[in-house]
């Protein structure tokens, strides 16, 4: 066993030798209060004690340290037999926020076949943005887990490389799982809107409502000014939260040949649809607006009646 | 000015059987914002010594074992 | 036991208050003159301790580049506070949310962000957008506690600091204080002090009867504001209480700003809108307050319209982050966000400058008006700072004392008041018979609720005031029989304290303003000719509460049009009252 110097640190290192493992475990809870940079050593000895209800109560702390002092222990980590420790792990890793962590984590990538492992790898990586990535990351996404469809779609999200853009729109597109095609048609929003215009076409009319909604909202954010069409047919959608949603990225939009759709929105049922209308019409500020918005003074609902005061001082300015 | 007992029933539960603290385990008392958890002498187990609880759930969140229950004062359930 | 029985601990800055602006103070010290001896003492323990002892579920007033600008807060947040602000303070907390929002990012709290990695900002309000929710945001205690050892910073966990301590010119010079296990005083010399003792949160009574039920941490006594006060300090605008919406019975928030984003809202009870006002301020709380009462009351939380995704989404966050037993809460009365809406009512008063104006009077730099003592988070009062405030000010003040305490030599304590102090401190336990702690601080408490609490009467306050100094003359009677007890007993304290500043600021502002908040049933009218200043409440000479007033620092953001705007909705309001 090692000596440590710090006489709380080789306290601590002989209770984590001790035979009893309910000891060993409170003295993994004692270690968190340690500032000795070497408390990490003791931690990844716990990681790898003989006893599950030991590694868990190790894994449940490993966020209280500076993760990229351990990051090889943690990938270790990710193939515990003990689900909890794994779960912990992989949150772990994700915090890494270390560029250098990228180097081990792409080779335990390549190394593994556990879909929740693969995917908690995958959810380290992406706040590193590490070009290496990309490789990897295109590689996962037809895995045949959903997990690791989506998590590799984000990486290639936060990477925001135009080349990646044929294949997040593949996902968008044609993936079985709605997750996956929500994440990345939300991804598509770093592109030029020329470039995923087509694309989008298809995706506004998916089966399921927060995949069209996501969709809306990247039309909206690219200031995607083709896609108007698109948001008009929306702002007519079954489900409420579409057409709320429709409404507000024609205001982003600021075009005057949506006034007509926005109009009948205005007497949408739901409130939340007329409130993001009359927002929509009070950024547009056009005089065609105008009506709408006077009638919206009365509305029954006052955050649509507050919008209508703003969107017609909007109108007074213009 | 003499002093009477008066009763009140706590929110916060500790499972005996799974409660680790007569091995050293000190996790729910260190946690309390309010100090309401203390060893009971008696069993060398955590209990709540003090009905001043906010339901706000660390002690049971960082419990190792899942022996701690907060449930919602009575007064307010 | 006098002071010669007793170690005195040195250190160059001393922080109060572990929750969310004093670990920020401290690591701050740190990092700017890693030299500095650093104590952090907090009456629970840091790992937990404070507001966010379960993490918080988003921020409200994140100026994020491309979504609001600085200048555009500062005068969303005049407005709200009905023009009495300091700016330079405001702007300065303005100035620095992002850079403080990219240090959380980087120390590893999780803030929600976009499929790209851009910050996923939500637009609540139509005047800016502010919103950047934190699904994640459990973890943020332990992140805290993670610099915490990283810097070595020395944490001094179940201390109760009782009263601050000044050198024989009147600068800081530490505090005196009592372990809450074992009842032993502590003196902590210190050439700089940052007090973050949180909101005053038990001074009214919660709803339910139930002493710990309140919206604020229960440890959040108040007692910064009463040493504070007791060292001769401003506090500014007491008057402004904190009086917020929350689930009734639980007492926790409704968290419009989780839901609001997801489409839920604040309801009557034929599940309509009401809220006219477009700012969190006592306007919002008055129209709250007024159909709570009316015809149409209650006042629930709808979120039965939305979508069984959208639901499963928000359940996750709420029943995790903050105030998680809230599900356990439903789940005993069989509510269901799917089915019913959720009935709310307004919380008991309290001092909170985080959600609304009152507190120690600090500048932009975060100094009181005693020299070498700072304040940040909910205690001080710079407004509406909410989490991210109370993280930034930790900051500037962090940056303060530690300039100040470089530059401080030897320090001379001043005896007399240490002396003094542990009589107080030894009183309770030394007492055969008396007054237990819970039952004085009830009565204290139930009086601060039937006598000072919105809408406000004049002779109705007066009466409030004269039984609260009847209370006051029963300190003496406290009794303690443990260490804990003794705890509480000195809290009583300053819940007396704190309700008699209450009483007198109210009444000390002859008008009304700032909505619910401050709402004087006898003086209707807010009176811009004489009242368009702060009011300031200090210990005067004699050892007595005083008053006065303070100017209102010339805007450095002009209201322009908005103002207007403001007042626009202000008519309307009137309208339908």
């Amino acid at each position: 066993m090692k000596q440590y110097q710090d006489p709380e640190l080789q306290e601590l290192a002989e209770r984590l030798a001790s035979d009893d493992a309910g000891l060993r475990r409170v003295a993994v809870l004692d270690l968190v209060d340690c500032p000795e940079p070497e408390a990490v050593e003791l931690l990844i000895q716990a990681l790898n004690d003989a006893d599950p209800l030991v590694r868990q109560e190790a894994a449940k702390v490993v966020d209280e340290f500076e993760s990229a002092q351990m990051a090889d222990a943690l990938i270790a980590a990710l193939n515990d037999s003990d689900e909890v420790v794994r779960n912990a792990a992989a949150h772990a890793l994700s915090d890494l926020k270390d560029p250098a962590a990228a180097a081990p984590l792409l080779a335990a990538l390549q190394e593994s076949r556990d879909p929740f492992v693969v995917a908690g790898i995958l959810r380290a990586l992406k706040p590193l943005r590490d070009a290496d990535a990309r490789e990897p990351a295109r590689a996962r996404l037809d895995h045949a887990d959903p997990r690791v469809r989506r998590e590799a779609v984000a990486v290639l999200g936060w990477l925001k490389e135009d080349a990646n853009l044929p294949m997040l729109i593949e996902r968008a597109r044609d993936d079985v799982d709605p997750e996956v095609r929500r994440a990345a048609v939300g991804a598509l929003v770093y592109a030029d809107a020329a470039a995923v215009a087509e694309a989008l076409n298809g995706i506004v009319t998916d089966e399921h409502w927060q995949v069209r909604a996501e969709a809306i909202n990247s039309i909206g954010k690219l200031d995607h000014q083709q896609g108007l069409d698109l948001l008009i047919t929306a702002s007519r959608d079954t489900t409420w939260q579409v057409r709320e949603k429709a409404a507000d990225a024609i205001g982003k939009l600021r075009r005057v040949e949506g006034v007509p759709a926005l109009g009948e929105c205005c007497r949408d049922p739901m409130s939340n649809v007329r409130k993001a209308t009359i927002g929509a019409l009070g950024a547009i500020a056009d005089e065609q607006c105008r009506p709408y918005i006077e009638t919206a003074l009365d509305d029954p609902d006052p955050d649509v009646r507050k919008l209508a005061r703003w969107a017609q001082s909007r109108l007074s300015a213009a | 000015m003499p002093l009477a007992n008066h009763h009140t029933s706590v929110p916060v539960l500790v499972d005996e059987e799974k409660c680790i603290a007569d091995k050293g385990c000190t996790v729910c008392i260190d946690v309390c914002p309010l100090d309401v958890l203390w060893i009971d002498e008696t069993t060398g187990k955590a209990h709540m010594k003090y009905d001043e609880c906010w339901y706000c759930m660390p002690c049971e969140a960082d419990c190792p074992t899942d022996a701690v229950t907060v449930n919602i004062p009575y007064l307010l359930r | 036991m006098n002071i010669e029985d007793l170690t005195i601990i040195d250190t160059d800055v001393l922080v109060i208050g572990g929750g969310t602006a004093g670990p920020m103070a401290a690591v701050t010290v740190k990092e700017n003159n890693p030299k500095l001896d650093v104590i952090l003492l907090e009456k629970a323990n840091v790992k937990r301790s404070g507001a966010i002892s379960m993490g918080m579920d988003g921020l409200n007033n994140a100026i994020v580049p491309g979504h609001a600008t600085p200048e555009q807060y500062v005068r969303e947040i005049t407005i709200a506070n009905d023009g009495i602000v300091d700016q330079p303070a405001l702007m300065a907390y303005a100035q620095r949310s992002f850079p403080m929002i990219e240090k959380l990012d980087a120390w590893g709290v999780h803030f929600q962000k976009d499929e790209t990695g851009d910050y996923d900002m939500k637009k609540v309000h139509h005047l800016g957008t502010y919103v950047l929710p934190m699904p994640e945001g459990h973890n943020v205690k332990k992140i805290l506690y993670r610099r915490l050892r990283r810097h070595r910073v020395k944490v001094e966990n179940r201390y109760q600091a009782t009263r601050l301590l000044k050198d024989t010119e009147g600068n800081i010079a530490g505090m005196i204080g009592v372990n809450t296990r074992t009842g032993e005083p502590i003196i902590i010399r210190a050439k700089a002090v940052i007090m973050a003792t949180g909101a005053a949160g038990r001074i009214g009574l919660p709803h339910s009867g139930y002493l710990f039920g309140t919206y604020e941490n229960p440890a959040n006594s108040g007692d910064g504001h009463a040493m504070a006060y007791h060292a001769g300090a401003d506090l500014a605008n007491l008057e402004c209480y904190q009086v917020n919406p929350l689930l009734k019975d639980y007492n926790g928030p409704a968290c419009a700003y989780v839901t609001g984003p997801l489409g839920g809202f604040t309801s009557n009870a034929f599940g309509e809108r009401f809220i006219e006002c477009d700012y969190w301020s006592g306007q919002m709380m008055l129209e709250f307050f007024k159909e709570l009462e009316s015809g149409k009351g209650p006042v629930f939380l709808k979120l039965d319209h939305l979508a069984e995704e959208t639901i499963q989404e928000i359940e996750t966050v709420l029943h995790t982050n903050e105030r998680p037993s809230r599900g356990r809460f439903h789940d005993g009365r069989h509510t269901n966000y799917r089915q019913q809406m959720v009935e709310m009512h307004i919380s008991e008063i309290g001092f909170c400058s985080g959600h609304s104006a009152s507190g120690v009077w600090v500048d932009e730099t975060g100094a009181t008006t005693v020299p070498g003592l700072y304040g940040a988070g909910d205690m001080a009062s710079v407004p509406h700072n909410y989490m991210l405030g109370a993280f930034v000010y930790g900051q500037i003040c962090g940056e303060s004392a530690a300039a100040f305490a470089s530059e401080r030599g030897e320090i001379n304590l001043d005896r007399h008041l240490i002396d003094q102090e542990l009589v107080r401190l030894r009183a309770p336990l030394e007492r055969q018979d008396g007054i237990p702690p819970e039952q004085m601080e009830y009565k204290v408490r139930r009086l601060v609720n039937d006598y000072l609490q919105p809408p406000k009467v004049t002779r109705r306050m007066e009466i409030g005031l004269e039984r609260i100094l009847a209370v006051r003359e029963d300190l003496k009677l406290l009794k303690a029989n443990d260490a804990h007890e003794l705890m509480r007993a000195m809290e009583v304290h300053s819940i007396v304290d704190c309700a008699e500043m209450a009483a007198r600021a109210s009444l000390y502002r002859t008008e009304s303003r700032w909505g619910l908040y401050h709402y004087r049933v006898d003086h209707p009218d807010t009176d811009e000719q004489r009242w368009f200043c702060h009011s300031r409440l200090y210990k005067d000479d004699n050892g007595n509460m005083a008053h006065g007033t303070r100017p209102v620092a010339p805007y450095i953001v002009s209201l322009g049009e908005e103002k207007d705007a403001y007042n626009q909705l202000r008519v309307k309001q009137a309208a339908n009252a």
